[in-house]
């Protein structure tokens, strides 16, 4: 590479980073719809790549970069897995710490979107089997009659299903906020693998090949659990339809 | 999509993006957090052979060295040329595309498939076993026979199947070490592409060196080996979680095969 050449890329990079964050896009489009394509063409992986390889080579304003790129939907994920926002907002702060150990870990010009997701997963099957151990030991230490409450179902966004009984909680936005409210119901009713599935895939535009990468699963069983969660999601949604 | 498809639904795909809320803004990274950045240095990122050169020269000591001083099989000069090829070619093959598998990320990825790493291991493990059970030569006269060397058939089995072991053993931990923190998740499915692997490079050793040439002994001691490589190798990366636990059982494992 000549010497312009590389005052131009290093122009690039700078401006790259002086860019403000990016707000998250939401991809709802279907499973069906997004197929098999690999995120490795999108800019945003090209992006998350070039930001992750600063951020390997120490630069400290490359992980904000990183931080305001993949933050949002890293705690909307974990929310999802956990059901409860305090929860997904500690588990967020520890999957970037981990990121931040195994950094070294990274292969320069890979999609880091996908390895940090997964370290996002396994951080909070971390937290769901530590809260299950406790939640033994609580029950243990009760006795026979002793019986513990059951965790509140949470819908996927980590708010309580009584929500609406929540003065604080937030308004849903938007004409739709009651079909949105039926969602998440629907949603949190399903198998967790199957609600895995259909939030990386559906919600989160992950492909079926990434989202089995970072569930440690399949292709077909992904594309089987998010196709079996959808057809629940229609059912359920459709006879509430009716109902009402 | 079509409106006209779109209407047929009973609900707008649309509605799972508004209800889970993904737009909601993250919170600042915390204090801790932002400490470990303040005080980074560079660091020497991994590349995507790396671990695939440092597993593959590691486990391939013990192999050569064996090869080295270890006979060659009675009834090799009897064995058909044709054979040779083919039987290394598979075992080979069964070695270099499982280990492929579990150590080298797709390009673009960062980890290692744990999908493709379960495919692959499950095939090669089926090509050596359909090769042993279809292809297994046996040469009259020249082959041995277990109880030439007042051995039964299953000690024969349980000497080869040790064989295999002691080769695994070094891929094992050295694969270990290799993917550290590297699969968080279908630790089990990499492990068994990389037990396999290892089983597959014993299996490969036998193919010079082990004189018993029965299809029976092949199958029972060699395939099986494989098999048992890979199961080690899964149930071993599943405990990488709790490290101190895999460490702790590929060393007694080390000592019973000493």
């Amino acid at each position: 590479m000549n010497a312009s050449a590389a005052v131009l890329l290093d122009r690039a990079r700078t401006s790259a980073a002086a860019l403000p964050a990016t707000t998250l896009v939401v991809r709802p489009g279907s499973v069906y719809q997004l197929g098999l394509g690999r995120m490795t063409i999108e800019p945003e992986a090209r992006e998350a790549a070039e930001v992750m390889a600063r951020y390997c080579r120490g630069d400290a304003a490359a992980f904000q970069r990183l931080y305001a790129l993949l933050a949002a939907r890293i705690l909307a994920y974990l929310k999802g897995l956990l059901g409860d926002a305090a929860a997904a907002e500690d588990a967020l702060q520890l999957t970037f710490l981990k990121v931040h150990e195994a950094r070294s870990s990274y292969v320069i010009g890979a999609n880091p979107i996908p390895w940090i997701y997964t370290i996002a997963h396994r951080t909070a099957l971390d937290e769901i089997r530590k809260r299950k151990r406790s939640r033994v030991k609580l029950s243990q230490g009760r006795g026979k009659e002793g019986e513990v409450p059951a965790e509140p179902i949470a819908h996927i966004t980590g708010v309580a299903a009584d929500v609406g009984a929540d003065p604080a909680a937030p308004a849903e936005p938007g004409p739709d906020a009651a079909a949105a409210a039926g969602a998440l119901a629907a949603l949190a009713k399903l198998p967790d693998n199957q609600r895995q599935a259909l939030i990386l895939t559906k919600v989160h535009g992950r492909s079926i090949a990434d989202a089995a990468m970072i569930t440690g699963s399949t292709p077909g069983a992904i594309k089987q659990r998010a196709h079996r969660a959808y057809v629940t999601l229609r059912q359920m949604l459709g006879s509430k339809k009716e109902v009402a | 999509m079509s409106d006209g498809k779109d209407k047929d639904k009973d609900f707008d795909d649309r509605v799972l993006g508004q209800a889970t809320g993904v737009d909601a803004p993250p919170p600042a990274p915390s204090a801790d957090l932002l400490r470990a950045v303040e005080g980074m240095k560079p660091v020497r990122t991994r590349t995507r052979f790396g671990a695939l050169a440092v597993v593959g020269l590691a486990g391939l000591v013990g192999p050569a060295l064996a090869l080295l001083r270890t006979p060659m099989r009675r009834d090799w000069p009897g064995l058909p040329i044709g054979w040779i090829t083919a039987a290394v070619t598979i075992w080979g093959l069964a070695f270099a595309a499982s280990l492929v598998a579990a150590l080298v990320p797709r390009r673009g990825d960062v980890l290692p498939a744990p999908s493709r790493a379960s495919r692959v291991a499950l095939a090669a493990i089926g090509g050596v076993g359909l090769f042993a059970l279809l292809a297994t030569v046996d040469v009259p006269g020249m082959s041995m026979q277990p109880a030439e060397r007042g051995w039964t058939p299953f000690e024969a089995c349980l000497h080869c199947i040790g064989t295999i072991a002691k080769v695994a053993i070094v891929f094992l931990i050295v694969g270990q070490v290799a993917l550290r923190r590297l699969v968080p998740v279908g630790g089990s499915r990499v492990g068994m592409a990389l037990g396999a692997a290892a089983g597959a490079m014993g299996g490969l050793l036998l193919v010079f060196i082990c004189p018993f040439a029965s299809t029976s002994h092949v199958v029972l001691g060699h395939v099986t080996g494989v098999v048992l490589a890979a199961l080690a190798g899964a149930i071993l990366m599943r405990l990488t979680a709790s490290y101190a636990v895999a460490l702790a059982l590929l060393v007694l494992i080390a000592v019973g095969c000493g």
